[in-house]
């Protein structure tokens, strides 16, 4: 059976709560881990906690991507879900979904060989989080019309956490003693094997 | 005697940072001496260069190793290490890297600049004897920033030579930190001259990943003389345990530096120049200790003999405290000069460096007591990418052990110097009525 | 054997999770960079592997000996 609601369901389902994932761990990355932030938990908590719901948000991603291609409903390809042009069922939206679906395999990738990496590669690549949070909450505004309740509230507060968080960000740091900032040296120093 | 003027010298007045308390020299006046400093008088040009010493002998690793190995040449960039252990750490199996260092970021020393005016050619001459026995694939010279006379001398120098070896020069940015060895091998790559962690030592892994040798202009020269001349001679000046000489720096109030040699083993003292007699003496530059009066007086010339004295010789700076300059204020302004130096790359220096020297000022004024200057001392030693914040401990921790009088006073709100009755030295004849 | 855990200076931006991770032998100075009170022994091993991997700046490394 891969016809009717239960499909529909698990891809809406999963397509919100992936949504709200991504952007309480944005917010998380934005609040809690840079520079002159870390009030409340300790940092390495919250590291975990950003960690974990990245990761979980994968495999609800997972569930949503196998369940959109696995419905006869629309015609959505496979390959549809990690090239962003060329799909014939919502294009745009789907496109964007796309796009961001390979940023955040790039970004979980990275993340996770961290250590086999050049720090200032990683964090570059890292800064496409914002990107890709964006590009998913387009997605789902765009593919999420046929949605009614809640979704709305939902859409509005995801869409409205992560530039609050930003603003708040940049607020510390505006406010924060001035201290000399580090001058650091073009070239990676921790290029490293873990020990 | 021999006067240099820089005529493209002009004074920095750079951004915010605090400027030295003892500005780069304009000139220096370097005399005559027992090695190096021999018949400087005959100009600096490659002739006369050959004229006084012939030919540079080839040798092989080995015969480099056991001269220096005999002679147990030390360094002269201010760690005094035995060059000798330095060629042995140089990895086998790769062509290495040889770097004259002449940034000479130390204001108060102006040696390397002297040996650029007089002496260039041996001190190419010890770096192309060493890179000929290694096999090295190339010559890096670091040329000074802010002294153009030195880096116009060095480089017409390199101009008069045709040796087998690539040579390239470059530019130390005008910073104290520029002379630090991982800041060099940064600038060799093109990148800012400032000091990164070094995971594997330049012997094993610098410059491109390859064995690297620096050293200290001096240190080449006196490796030049040692190969030109040869042992014997070398060893003539000095003592049985520690052959050779080594260039100071002395200052002098109101007048250029003056630059001379003093072989191994001579009495200090004789080496002085009249203003510093009864006076104490920071050696060994901003990052050296302070020494009193009566330690330098019984002091030899000696690397292990000052150190037995608690006094390092570092890159032979003698910088005399003139009556009425109070040595607390004279190092106070060095630690907001040094301060103001950091790279601004560690934490613990660009932070703690800041903080040292307000709490030093604040024992100056007399707001403050010494207790924070040791705290902060304890925080900045070896946290950080390179010596920087441990040099300006060691003069702070040599304040504070040799003056711990005018600190006290200080803190009443008096100066021991300031108040001291001056002596003024009157010949007898005055006397005579 | 010893091992030490060294800091990479430049790299370290004080945000202090190896103090989390490891308190026993990690503490912070006034501006929140760590203070390294000893070598690291087999007992700590670890977290101090664990120190390691959290730093967000990877500016930490284990090093064998002295």
């Amino acid at each position: 059976m891969t016809d009717g609601p239960i499909l529909w369901y698990l891809n809406r389902g999963t397509g919100v709560v992936v949504l709200v994932l991504l952007t309480i761990t944005t917010v998380l990355g934005i609040v809690a881990l840079g520079n002159r932030s870390g009030r409340g938990l300790p940092r390495f908590v919250t590291q975990a906690l950003h960690r974990n719901l990245a990761l979980l948000s994968v495999v609800l991603l997972a569930v949503h991507v196998v369940s959109a291609v696995v419905d006869e409903y629309v015609d959505i390809r496979w390959w549809q879900a990690f090239v962003p042009l060329g799909a014939t069922y919502e294009p745009l939206w789907l496109g964007l979904g796309a796009l961001a679906l390979d940023l955040i395999a790039v970004v979980v990738l990275t993340s996770l060989l961290r250590h086999r990496m050049q720090h200032r590669a990683w964090r570059l690549l890292h800064v496409s989080s914002y990107g890709l949070w964006l590009m998913s909450l387009l997605h789902g505004i765009g593919m999420g019309t046929d949605l009614r309740g809640g979704w709305w509230i939902a859409a509005v507060a995801c869409a409205a956490a992560v530039p609050l968080a930003a603003t708040y960000r940049l607020f510390l740091l505006v406010t924060d003693r001035p201290t000399p900032e580090p001058n650091p040296p073009t070239t990676p120093t921790n290029v490293g094997v873990l020990r | 005697m021999t006067t240099y003027l820089d005529p493209h010298h002009t004074v920095r007045t750079d951004d915010a940072r605090p400027a030295s308390p003892v500005p780069i020299p304009t000139r220096v006046t370097v005399e005559p001496g027992p090695a190096l400093l021999a018949g400087i008088e005959h100009g600096a040009s490659l002739g006369a260069h050959r004229r006084q010493y012939g030919e540079l002998p080839r040798l092989d690793r080995d015969a480099l190793h056991d001269l220096v190995g005999r002679v147990r040449l030390r360094g002269r960039g201010g760690a005094a290490f035995p060059f000798a252990t330095k060629l042995e750490a140089l990895r086998r199996g790769r062509r290495p890297v040889l770097v004259i260092n002449m940034s000479e970021g130390e204001p108060a020393s102006s040696k390397d600049a002297a040996l650029a005016l007089t002496r260039p050619h041996l001190v190419i001459d010890g770096a192309v004897a060493a890179a000929r026995a290694l096999h090295a694939r190339e010559l890096h010279v670091v040329l000074p920033g802010d002294r153009p006379a030195a880096a116009t001398a060095m480089r017409t120098a390199l101009a008069e030579r045709d040796d087998s070896v690539p040579v390239h020069s470059h530019v130390a940015t005008p910073r104290f930190v520029a002379g630090q060895a991982k800041a060099v091998v940064e600038l060799l790559a093109g990148r800012p001259n400032l000091p990164v962690t070094s995971w594997k030592p330049d012997a094993i892994a610098g410059h491109q990943g390859r064995p690297t040798l620096l050293s200290n202009a001096e240190t080449w020269a006196r490796l030049g003389l040692l190969v030109l001349r040869g042992e014997r001679e070398y060893a003539a000046v000095g003592t049985r345990d520690e052959s050779g000489a080594t260039l100071l720096t002395l200052s002098r109030p109101g007048a250029d530096p003056l630059v001379r040699e003093a072989a191994y083993g001579d009495r200090l003292r004789d080496h002085l120049p009249a203003h510093a007699y009864g006076r104490p003496a920071l050696i060994g530059g901003f990052h050296g200790s302070w020494a009193t009066w009566e330690t330098m007086a019984s002091a030899r010339v000696s690397v292990p003999g000052l150190r037995g004295l608690g006094v390092a010789l570092g890159a032979g700076v003698v910088l005399s405290s003139p009556a009425g300059q109070c040595p607390l204020t004279l190092t106070s302004q060095v630690v907001d000069y040094l301060a103001g130096q950091s790279a601004g790359r560690c934490g613990p220096c660009f932070n703690g460096l800041p903080a040292l020297a307000g709490a030093l000022g604040a024992v100056r004024d007399g707001s403050g007591g010494p207790v924070r200057v040791t705290q902060l001392a304890t925080l900045v030693e070896r946290r950080g990418a390179c010596a920087h914040p441990d040099g300006t401990v060691r003069l702070v921790r040599s304040l504070l052990g040799t003056f711990a009088a005018e600190v006290s006073a200080h803190g009443e709100g008096r100066c021991l110097e300031a108040s001291r009755l001056r002596v003024v030295p009157v010949t007898a004849r005055e006397f005579a009525s | 054997m010893s091992r030490q855990l060294r800091v990479d200076w430049p790299a370290c931006r004080a945000r202090g999770l190896c103090h989390e991770v490891l308190p026993d032998l990690v503490d912070l100075d006034e501006w929140g960079y760590p203070l390294v009170r000893g070598p690291v022994t087999d007992d700590l091993l670890a977290d101090a592997q664990e120190a390691v991997r959290v730093c967000p700046r990877l500016a930490l490394r284990l090093i064998d000996g002295r």
